[in-house]
């Protein structure tokens, strides 16, 4: 945390979940990872998105503001409970067109690992594996990935792929091996900026410069030379009511604002 | 049709062997605890478990596990007791990954019937280095690329649901995971229901059936059989609770109590039960029962 950011209103993992929602447009269907990606989807239709439709990789289909704590484990605010090979053909098909996931590593093409980080089969750490993110990225129209970033997790080549993005960054490479059309990453949201993707490339589009953030420290937990944007900005801080309906409605207990910043892992039953 | 009602310890000392692949039913809903803990009890070991979102850690904790057939599952032992213990006896299971759509194909796949199913996810991934079950494929109609998964046909099926009839017709309501493809991929199927009914209940809301009685091989009466875990329409989970506690493995002391006490210290389910409400008080599962149901429009059938 920098000298700036304690002194700030809000914290990283509250920008990150902010500028996440924002990425939430007005009727998108929206596949979201349990956690942080389903309080950013929340906060979306608590302010600019009421009418998106949120499904989750087990399977539940829901238009309505649920509470957080029955994220995964519905009572009746579902539309349908279809299960999870249901959801995930509606993906396959073509038919959810925004997804949304965290990461354990990413590298410059938008390949994530939530696998293993070293050597598979003597990893230094292991994640959880693919969950629904394979599927989330494989399938969906464009996706928003969430990360903490640091120089070990923003890597030139990720360890392991489980869930592909541009792979080697060839143009049309994700088309050629069979992957859907016109899908992959679109954001990436950390701690400190934003990134698009240029030509399957991660490009910084905007620094958390009101929490202190500098481009020096951007550079510095990045593994690989960051293409800038030449539009870069500042990210837009969090606004007063942004702020209040994420503490005070969505998530109260701010687990998942602390949880953003680690990576987007989900509750298991 | 015949009766299929018997004990949890019949039914699993019956239809569960060693070596075999489990499917474990209850994807972040009604995990079928009772006959998780009855199999850990019988001591039935070298399995291969299928799970999505069900975690079976005392499974694992105990060296009963050779191998998970997942899509998401927490394997840092360092960070677990029961996994970490495990990895100590050298039991630690081998983990075969896929996405949830992987895992949820592979059991369609063994649904259906067909020894592989085609799809357009796990390309460009490194899964499939690592799971010969996962290959990439021509398609014989376009001539681009296509995965192709293996079908996964479990031995067994343990599934805990709402209500059965005793010839095993199950309904399941609430977040179903992959419990329909589940149990019906696998070859022999154990229903645990919190309550039986008669087959006149069954049939007069037969889309709820999931698995109809002819393909069920044993319907066992289990009141509580999910808790700690939540079942829709009867009870919260018990979020926080001893139980979940102890089952998610905190640490050696609280897992190994657990073990002792509520595992191998008990004969099953029902003196389980007894058992906790003894030390934590007689309401401690009228505690998690619903405080506010809700129901749904009666469906009409007839003629």
């Amino acid at each position: 945390m920098t000298q700036k950011e304690k002194e700030t209103r809000y914290s990283a993992g509250e920008q990150m979940i902010v500028s996440a929602a924002r990425q939430i447009v007005k009727d998108d269907i929206v596949y979201v990872g349990v956690g942080v990606p389903m309080v950013a989807t929340l906060l979306a239709k608590y302010t600019h998105a009421p009418d998106c439709v949120t499904i989750t990789e087990n399977g539940i289909v829901r238009v309505t503001k649920f509470p957080m704590d029955e994220s995964t484990d519905v009572q009746t605010l579902a539309d349908q409970l279809p299960g999870m090979f249901y959801v995930n053909c509606l993906a396959q098909a073509g038919y959810i067109n925004t997804g949304f996931l965290g990461a354990g590593q990413i590298d410059r093409y938008g390949n994530i690992n939530t696998t293993a980080a070293g050597d598979f089969y003597k990893p230094e750490h292991r994640w959880n594996g693919s969950g629904g993110g394979n599927d989330v990225i494989s399938f969906c129209h464009r996706t928003i990935v969430t990360i903490r970033q640091s120089r070990r997790r923003f890597l030139e080549k990720v360890d392991f792929i489980t869930s592909p993005g541009y792979l080697d960054g060839r143009p049309g490479q994700r088309e050629e091996i069979g992957l859907p059309p016109n899908t992959g990453p679109s954001i990436v949201i950390s701690n400190l900026g934003v990134y698009a993707f240029d030509n399957g490339e991660m490009l910084l589009k905007s620094i958390h410069s009101d929490l202190g953030v500098t481009m020096e420290q951007v550079k510095a937990e990045i593994s690989w030379d960051i293409k800038i944007a030449p539009d870069l900005t500042d990210t837009e801080p969090p606004t007063e009511e942004e702020l209040h309906l994420l503490r005070e409605v969505v998530d109260p207990q701010k687990i998942f604002a602390r949880r953003a910043e680690s990576p987007g892992l989900q509750q298991q039953s | 049709m015949s009766n299929k009602l018997m004990t949890l310890k019949e039914a699993v000392s019956k239809y569960v062997k060693s070596g075999d692949t489990l499917f474990v039913g209850g994807a972040q809903h009604a995990t079928p605890q009772a006959a998780l803990h009855e199999i850990v009890r019988q001591k039935i070991d070298h399995l291969g478990v299928v799970a999505v979102l069900a975690q079976p850690t005392l499974l694992i904790g105990e060296g009963l596990v050779d191998k998970m057939i997942t899509g998401y599952a927490a394997q840092d032992y360092t960070a677990s007791y029961p996994l970490g213990k495990a990895k100590a006896m050298n039991r630690f299971p081998v983990y075969e990954e896929y996405s949830h759509f992987g895992i949820s194909l592979a059991l369609f796949a063994g649904y259906m019937g067909i020894p592989f199913i085609p799809t357009k996810g796990h390309l460009g991934s490194d899964m499939p280095k690592y799971n010969k079950n996962i290959k990439s494929i021509d398609c014989p109609f376009t001539g681009g690329k296509v995965a192709a998964i293996k079908a996964v046909v479990p031995d067994v099926a343990v599934i805990h649901v709402q209500r059965a009839d005793a010839e095993g017709n199950a309904q399941k309501w609430g977040s179903i995971g992959v419990d329909v493809e589940g149990i019906n991929a696998s070859r022999k199927v154990i229903v645990t229901a919190e309550t039986i009914v008669s087959s006149d209940v069954i049939r007069r809301d037969p889309n709820r059936t999931i698995i109809p009685g002819f393909r069920v091989s044993a319907v066992v009466e289990q009141p509580w059989g999910a808790f700690p875990s939540r079942l829709a329409g009867f009870y919260n989970a018990d979020r926080g609770g001893f139980m979940r506690v102890a089952i998610a493995g905190g640490n050696e002391q609280t897992y190994e109590d657990y073990l002792r006490d509520f595992v191998y210290g008990v004969k099953d389910w029902n003196e389980y039960i007894e058992k906790v409400k003894s030390i934590k008080g007689a309401d401690y599962f009228d505690k998690a029962r619903l405080k506010n149901p809700v129901k749904s429009e009666p469906i009409i059938t007839g003629s």
